[in-house]
């Protein structure tokens, strides 16, 4: 490990080495790589990490929240003496089993609803945390953070939204600095095709979920993601002209870009036949550089670099390991729970996926973190 | 992955069956057929070793072997009349076969020459076609670990090694080429950034790496000489871009050389004079690959925004984008034979060197208004047929016909041509907004003005033209438009060259114009001015258009060809080649039957390639 630590320090090179960047490794708890391996890639996306950082100088209360112990474990990384490491993130782990139950196991979690979990639940804690300010005139003892509910404002009621697994948050929350750092919005457009009336619908996200095809760029498949679906049979649109169900086309545009795009491949797909979820190991070409077609006329351009990549290795959802690619400045590392690597950008082309269909293991992108690049 | 072989792709699963790898397509000429016997891939690829060797390979983690790309020659002669030789790479392999075209079956027992290298695999390959004999061709093969190779498959001499200590660069090497005319020297260019002009018969010093010195600087590139008492290798050393050159490609002139890098940019540089006349980028990401047309009027690329950009020599700008592949494009080629010309003389033949070949008869008026006359030339091209391939194992064949090309910048109508059989050539017929259009069917019949192209002139210097910038839709009326087309005069021309060599008034050569107005300069293009290449501040310029300020094209065909990711494409007179990343080289025959330009050179129909 300390070996590992130094042989990084050496190969970046002293005169190299960013100042006031470390590189740390976390130690794995027992498959707790779905969680290592996140952490990291929310590191390296700097606004997130910028904003976590100030939580910490701001937030001098005692009580322990999960952001309370995401904050320490940044601010322990970014005080380090040494410029590479190892840190065990316990506090932060053993907070997370406390909040929800089903991380409190041995068993290896999805790296995607982590992230889910995560950023919600940051966000509902600031929220939270604002309200207890504003009431503080008439001092309360508020109990557990999730629990606190705002009687006179619906609160920031975001929830996991079951039906596609997207991280989507709905209500009139009030924004946080989650938002204005994840949150973008889509609009739905559907034609009823009986009437023809158009109707708009209005959705945050915080992450795009996007379908694998084999041999095909995510340009393809976030655009794939934006093509025109044909609601029909059991699936048909409540058209409030018609006052009946209709067959309609649907269409989902970007109407707000986001400043940290976060992209969720599929690559879990629950298959009838083997009555479980099969990992989809498609290869899918992410570009450095990205900017998107299918956004809504009114939509503000972006363009996106991208900054961090969680990469699925092994053969199903249950099984396997996590590990994430980050850019930090001008190189790229790769940290695998307590290992950091220096690699080269072209290595990025191992984990683009396999273009064989023969089920074998794979290492593959599964999250990716694009950056706008007018904030960096 | 890349190290599969045919046995496992063969076992695909149901999945990839919706779309299942087609044997044949068809065009407006007729149909294309895969030629099965015609197939060439590594000897004796089948065997059970090799399946089990490359299953190996991909779960180590070698998948990413270099791309297959494919070389062909015709020798002078041949005792057996196969005088065509097919050259390919394949892993750390690379291959040299009699290509016997498309009626006899490939003899993949026999090989010319085969190489198997340790340590490192060839990446790309060329011959001069000026050397060429019955009994020698110079190979030149480049490596990933950016050494070089001259070999001779016929001889089977071990050839020259350049780079071979890795002293003058380490990095892979993404494409080499003998410079056109040249019997002895040949460009070479790396992931670093960096492209090298290497003379064959020179040597490449000793183990000190080289001291270079600055020659030449221009925006977004520097020129260096090696500093040494006698002439070594490298020549020259070109600093392009940020980031790996991916790709280069001379003009048919072999004057112009268009280079497209990692950073997204295409540039065209007058080679000799070691100038920057042109820059465009991708819509984002990676530029991957860049060919000319054969009349040397059109430079396309293709890369990592999954979408075809067309730039105009003449216009010095973007003028179409193609969207139809699924995945990063990894070629694009013209098709010579099947793109139509204006002239009736034209015919496949013509094409070859000779490029572009109009000239300016009008110096010294300024040409406006119609005073420009056009020498008309055999050669220039009214519907270019253009072929791409990429990662999606998908073959696309595009059609750039005239009307879409000559567009004015920024006309924010997503035009769909729908000119019939009977309309005028060239003449446009927008269903959008713009203001211009009936101007601009009036002068449908001084089409020829946008056609000229300074190119083989050399009173009009490569410089003023890029100040020939395009009319944008906010300037009004058709003179107002035109005047900003006027080729620079005799006069200018002649100081501009002579001050070529001056580095500082070199520079100013570089402004874009004078006279023209703020309107125009917002689009104008102003990577040339600054160097700069920061795709930010090029979004929504002439050089980085939106999306809606040009066409968009649709491919003519769009067919999945194989299995795997492709990485070569070749148009020959009676079939076209393509390659895939496990190695096997296919043949798909021409409709048979006369080809479009022998029997017609009537105006192109529009088959809808226009979104």
């Amino acid at each position: 490990m300390g070996a590992n630590a130094s042989q990084l320090e050496k190969e970046i090179g002293s005169e190299q080495f960013p100042t006031n960047e470390h590189y740390f490794g976390l130690v794995n708890f027992g498959n707790t790589c779905y969680s290592n391996s996140v952490l990291q890639a929310l590191y390296f996306c700097k606004p997130f990490r910028e904003k976590v950082l100030e939580y910490k100088m701001k937030n001098k209360r005692s009580k322990e929240t999960l952001l309370t112990c995401l904050a320490d474990l940044f601010h322990n990384i970014t005080t380090q003496k040494k410029k590479v490491g190892t840190i065990a993130p316990k506090k932060f782990i053993a907070r997370l089993k406390k909040e929800k139950e089903e991380f409190d196991n041995y068993m290896q979690q999805d790296a995607h609803e982590f992230l889910n979990f995560l950023i919600n639940h940051i966000s509902e804690i600031i929220t939270a945390e604002r309200h207890q300010t504003n009431n503080s005139a008439t001092p309360t003892t508020n109990g557990k953070v999730q629990n606190s509910k705002d009687p006179c404002n619906g609160s920031a009621s975001l929830k996991f939204d079951g039906s596609n697994g997207s991280m989507t948050s709905t209500g009139n929350h009030e924004s946080t600095w989650v938002h204005e750092i994840f949150q973008g919005i889509l609009t739905s457009e559907t034609r009823c095709l009986n009437c023809e009336t158009v109707s708009n619908k209005e959705e945050d996200f915080f992450d795009l979920q996007v379908d694998v095809d084999q041999n095909t760029s995510i340009t393809h498949c976030l655009r794939t993601f934006s093509s025109t679906e044909t609601l029909c049979t059991d699936n048909k649109f409540k058209c409030d002209v018609c006052s009946s169900y209709q067959e309609a086309q649907k269409c989902m545009r970007v109407k707000k870009l986001p400043l940290i795009l976060a992209l969720h491949l599929k690559r879990f797909k629950y298959v009838e036949q083997y009555n479980r979820h099969i990992k989809v190991s498609h290869r899918v070409v992410f570009p450095l550089e990205l900017r998107l077609f299918n956004t809504s006329e009114e939509c503000p351009d972006r363009l996106y670099d991208l900054v961090a990549v969680v990469v699925h290795c092994g053969s199903g959802p249950n099984r396997g390991h996590y590990i994430s690619i980050v850019k930090s400045h001008d190189f790229w590392l790769l940290f695998d729970d307590d290992i950091v690597d220096k690699i080269d950008p072209s290595a990025l082309e191992d984990f683009y996926g396999l273009t064989s269909d023969v089920q074998k293991a794979s290492e593959t992108g599964y999250i990716l973190f694009y950056q706008s690049r007018d904030t960096s | 992955m890349a190290g599969q072989t045919d046995l496992n792709s063969g076992s695909v699963s149901g999945n990839s069956s919706r779309d299942d790898v087609r044997t044949h397509f068809t065009t407006r000429e007729g149909v294309y057929k895969l030629i099965t016997l015609a197939e060439y891939s590594r000897a004796n690829r089948l065997s059970g070793y090799t399946a089990i060797q490359s299953q190996q390979g991909a779960a180590l983690g070698q998948g990413s072997n270099p791309p297959v790309r494919v070389t062909f020659v015709s020798l002078p002669s041949d005792p057996s009349g196969y005088c065509d030789r097919i050259c390919f790479n394949y892993g750390r392999e690379l291959y040299f076969y009699t290509y016997k075209g498309t009626k006899k079956p490939a003899d993949l027992s026999k090989p010319v020459d085969k190489r198997i290298y340790k340590g490192t695999s060839p990446t790309c390959h060329d011959i001069n076609k000026l050397t060429i004999s019955s009994e020698s061709v110079m190979l030149l093969v480049g490596f990933t670990g950016g050494q070089i190779q001259l070999v001779d498959p016929i001889r089977k001499e071990i050839g020259k090694l350049y780079n071979e200590e890795r002293i003058i660069e380490k990095t892979k090497v993404t494409c080499i080429k003998w410079l056109p005319g040249s019997p002895n020297l040949f460009l070479v260019s790396h992931v670093s950034g960096q492209m090298y002009l290497y003379s064959e018969d020179v040597t490449c010093g000793g183990p000190a790496p080289p001291t270079y010195q600055l020659f030449k600087q221009g925006a977004g590139f520097s020129v260096w000489t090696c500093k040494a008492k006698s002439t070594r290798n490298p020549i020259y050393r070109w600093v392009i871009g940020n980031g790996a050159i991916n790709d280069f490609a001379f003009s048919p002139c072999s004057k112009y050389l268009a280079v497209v890098s990692q950073d997204g940019c295409l540039r065209v540089l007058n080679y000799d004079a070691m100038e920057l006349i042109g820059l465009a980028t991708s819509f984002f990401g990676g530029l991957l690959c860049v060919c000319w047309s054969p009349d040397g009027q059109l430079v396309v690329a293709g890369g990592e925004d999954d979408l075809v950009t067309v730039w105009s020599f003449q216009q010095k700008r973007i003028v179409a984008r193609g969207q139809g592949h699924r995945s990063w494009i990894t070629v694009v080629a013209f098709d010579p034979f099947t793109t139509l010309y204006s002239s009736q003389s034209s015919s496949s033949k013509s094409l070859s060197k000779e490029g572009v070949d109009t000239s300016v008869t009008s110096n010294g008026t300024g040409g406006i208004d119609g005073e420009v006359e056009t020498k008309s030339s055999s050669d220039i091209a009214t519907c270019y047929r253009l072929g791409s391939i990429a990662m999606d194992t998908q073959l696309c064949l595009w059609e750039l016909t005239d009307d879409v090309l000559k567009q004015p910048y920024g006309s924010r109508s997503r035009a769909s041509m729908v000119s019939g059989p009977g309309s005028p050539p060239s003449s446009l017929k927008f269903t959008g907004q713009t203001p211009i259009s009936g101007d601009r069917s009036s002068s449908s019949s001084s089409n020829n003005v946008v056609t000229i192209t300074p190119v083989n002139n050399l009173t009009v210097s490569p410089a003023p033209s890029s100040a020939t910038a395009t009319p944008v839709n906010a300037a009004g009326s058709l003179t107002q438009r035109l005047a900003n087309m006027t080729f620079s005069d005799r006069k200018s021309g002649q100081q501009q060259e002579a001050a070529a060599t001056d580095l500082k008034s070199h520079r100013k050569n570089f402004s874009l114009g004078s006279g023209r107005n703020s309107t125009s300069d917002r689009s104008a293009n102003p990577s040339l001015v600054t160097g700069c290449a920061d795709p930010l501040r090029l979004i929504g310029t002439q050089a980085c258009p939106r999306l809606d300020e040009i066409p968009m094209l649709e491919p003519l065909v769009c067919k999945k060809v194989s299995h795997e990711r492709l990485t070569a494409l070749i148009f020959r007179e009676d079939c076209l080649i393509t390659a895939c990343q496990d190695g096997i080289v296919c043949t798909w025959a021409r409709p048979i039957g006369p080809s479009p330009h022998h029997t017609s050179t009537s105006t192109p129909t529009n088959e809808g390639t226009m979104v």
